[in-house]
């Protein structure tokens, strides 16, 4: 597995990711966040963060001519990295990381602002009323 | 396993998880709906349609994003699932609380008001003396309504 990324790289990998699957509007982004326990150190462990596509590297499957079989699936390749947050910037990391996360899944939902307004008439009216 | 209803739920429920067993991991997966090429190409044709650029975001399918505490030793898994863009922020800075070490206690600031559920008890006992009114009253509504009816 490749080494750890720095915290601001991988940042910028995840910015990059998100944007790939939104735009597509298809596929996902797994992100997992683990500490690190070594089972000597006591205290706040390090966590370990986890990005990835959720594609897999494997062998493509072949048929019996030894071919590889076409597949939607296997175009796709892996992408998956990760970092390590020290205990004392978890704070820090976080702020960004939903920062990142807020501006990268843009395939959500938006606020729908267009009922409430509409509530917000009604309601003045019945004040005056 | 089932999916929890609110994210408060859910980041309370984890905390609650991480303290028992530290090692536990969370998973939070941003997806779009998978859609077999016809889907698509419907929904492509449809959009055409109607032509303008607005309708076309609205017809895009809606990600999801899927968060799941799991402790392989315990066997307990804790999902929450949502689409609003709204709850991003919220739920990943809760994340972070989370990865900290942060206890139920720290996380219930926003949501649920337990603190003021000490004084509902005082609440109870002043207003005890009125219920045997309202319910003679009740009695009497009650009443005539029947006769309403025949």
């Amino acid at each position: 597995m490749a080494p750890h990324m720095g915290n601001d790289e991988f940042f910028s990998s995840l910015t990059e990711l998100l944007s790939k699957s939104s735009q597509k509007s298809r596929g996902s982004v797994f992100l997992t966040q683990k500490p690190l326990i070594d089972g000597v150190s006591s205290g706040q462990p390090s966590i370990l963060i986890r990005a990835s596509n959720g594609n897999t590297d494997a062998k493509r499957p072949t048929d019996k001519d030894g071919k590889i079989a076409k597949t939607k699936a296997s175009k796709a390749s892996k992408v998956k990295f990760s970092t390590v947050v020290a205990a004392d910037q978890l704070e820090a990391f976080y702020t960004r990381y939903a920062d990142v996360c807020k501006a990268g899944m843009t395939g959500l939902k938006k606020r729908d602002r267009s009922k409430r307004k509409a509530k917000g008439k009604g309601a003045a009216k019945a004040t005056k009323a | 396993m089932p999916y929890l209803t609110t994210s408060q739920e859910y980041l309370e429920q984890s905390a609650l998880l991480l303290e028992a067993y530290p090692d536990s991991r969370i998973t939070t997966k941003y997806s779009f709906p998978s859609e077999r090429p016809s889907e698509k190409a419907h929904r492509a044709k449809s959009a055409a349609r109607k032509g303008d650029a607005t309708t076309e975001t609205s017809t895009a399918p809606v990600a999801a994003l899927e968060l799941k505490t799991f402790n392989a030793e315990a066997g307990i898994c804790l999902k929450y699932r949502t689409n609003k863009a709204a709850e991003v922020s919220r739920l990943m800075t809760g994340l972070g609380k989370l990865a900290s070490g942060a206890d139920v206690a720290s996380l219930g600031v926003s949501g649920t008001a337990d603190v003021e559920m000490v004084d509902a008890p005082a609440v109870e006992e002043v207003s005890k003396g009125q219920p045997q009114g309202q319910q003679a009253q009740g009695g009497k509504g009650k009443k005539k309504g029947g006769k309403g009816k025949r």
